[in-house]
């Protein structure tokens, strides 16, 4: 399978003390907190904000790794089933193809 | 989402300008500069902080005379560089060093569409060719370039002519900016500036017509919240101190360059606590809704309008914008 890069054009940023806000409110019980963005993509003039998983996938796009790697840092990270996971990932993947947002 | 350091930083090198607008908000400002060696160590302290980009006004930068060491120094840390520049400056050579350098793309400013509304409103006669051109040459060297327009009595009834001379002249981008109650603006505030209902209409006008135009636009009023539009940013309302910052020549920061606070100085402070620790960054963080605001449907989305504006006018960070249109 093909490994994912970010485009490199793209500016982004990660905020790694709102991702510890979100885990910390997760814990807590507030399941809401999941949507709550803590990385930052600046496309085209707009700003986009990426959730914790979407977020989570956008960093391990280095070029190291598929789909289903991607899929199985998550799943040993966050301890959830991989057919789950690679569902999500490969919703996310084809948003990020779509928008242009991989090398 | 709070950052941890601004996204942009507007940074002015320098105060000096060739030119004497109407409308300037620093023209009467002196500060120290920094060296060279300084500029660029707080060039360090910028990619240390993962701040993305850097956006150099003024003053006219290219007075400034390091403006391409610092700028190279910048692109070679991944910041990406921008600049406002009057254009006077810019011929062949000069576009040239600005593609050399590694300019992301220059912003000229043209508040006319014609010679003598844009000298007359600039106070030096030629500048208006003399943006056109300098566009023209910075395309000629592969610089994207974006106009600055900022919308007055004089200007509003022909900004769709700006518009298209300046798309002719290869600018990807039109910023119809506000006008700012700042220094020489707050001076002639009563001859330049628009009412609430002028700004309803122009804001009407040129939303309806941003379709059709023959480049891009775009705003930075919050304001416009009340027709509808939703901001394109990851915060609501004014962006200066969630998003953005501003250095002085001497390193001070303030939160943009049309509020005249000081937050503390890079060099000497730093820059996560002036970004984490400012007084003034906070409350402009968590504005409160007085007067009309109170209730306003559109509040979550504009939170006032322009803080800088409301804060020249009233005193007051929380006052309504006096833009605002709304009864
Ligand atoms: S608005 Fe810009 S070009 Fe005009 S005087 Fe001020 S700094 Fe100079
Ligand atoms: S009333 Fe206040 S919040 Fe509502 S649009 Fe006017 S300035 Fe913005």
């Amino acid at each position: 399978m093909k490994k994912l890069s970010r485009n490199p054009d793209l500016v982004w940023r990660d905020e790694p003390e709102e991702r510890e806000v979100i885990l910390n409110a997760l814990m807590s019980g507030d399941e809401s907190a999941a949507d709550k963005g803590w990385v930052i993509i600046i496309d085209k003039g707009s700003m986009h904000q990426l959730n914790l998983l979407a977020g989570e996938i956008w960093l391990l796009l280095d070029g190291t790794l598929d789909e289903a790697g991607v899929a199985n840092d998550l799943v040993e990270r966050y301890d959830a089933p991989f057919e789950e996971i690679i569902e999500d990932v490969r919703e996310f993947i084809a948003e990020c193809d779509e928008k242009g947002w991989l090398a | 989402m709070k950052l941890s350091a601004p996204l942009t930083v507007n940074w002015t090198l320098s105060y000096a300008c060739n030119f004497s607008c109407r409308h300037c908000y620093s023209r009467d400002i002196e500060k120290e500069e920094l060296a060279l060696e300084e500029n660029l160590k707080v060039v360090d302290a910028l990619s240390q902080a993962r701040i993305a980009f850097v956006n150099f006004g003024g003053g006219e930068p290219l007075l400034y005379r390091h403006l391409f060491e610092v700028t190279e120094h910048a692109t070679k840390k991944g910041l990406k560089v921008t600049m406002n520049s009057n254009g006077w400056l810019i011929d062949e050579e000069a576009a040239s060093n600005c593609a050399k350098a590694g300019f992301r793309s220059v912003g000229i400013s043209i508040d006319g569409a014609d010679a003598p509304t844009h000298d007359g409103f600039r106070d030096r006669p030629g500048s208006y060719d003399r943006a056109h051109l300098a566009l023209k040459n910075l395309c000629a060297a592969g610089v994207p370039t974006t106009v600055s327009t900022v919308i007055f009595k004089g200007n509003v009834t022909r900004y769709k002519e700006i518009v298209s001379q300046a798309a002719d002249s290869g600018a990807g981008t039109v910023y119809l900016h506000n006008f700012k109650c700042s220094g020489r603006g707050m001076e002639n505030r009563e001859e330049l500036d628009l009412s609430p209902s002028e700004w309803r209409d122009f804001y009407e006008d040129a939303l309806a017509w941003r379709d059709d135009a023959p480049c891009a636009l775009a705003f930075d009023d919050p304001v416009i919240a009340l027709l509808g539009e939703e901001s394109a940013a990851a915060v609501k309302g004014s962006t200066c101190g969630k998003l953005s910052l501003h250095l002085e020549p001497d390193g001070d920061a303030t939160p943009c360059g049309f509020i005249p606070l000081s937050l503390g100085n890079i060099l000497t402070d730093g820059l996560k606590k002036i970004w984490n620790d400012s007084d003034v960054l906070n409350q402009m963080r968590n504005k409160e809704a007085t007067g009309k605001c109170v209730g306003c449907s559109v509040y979550g989305e504009c939170l006032g309008g322009c803080t800088a504006r409301a804060l020249a006018t009233t005193g007051s960070f929380n006052a309504p914008d006096p833009h605002c249109w709304k009864e």
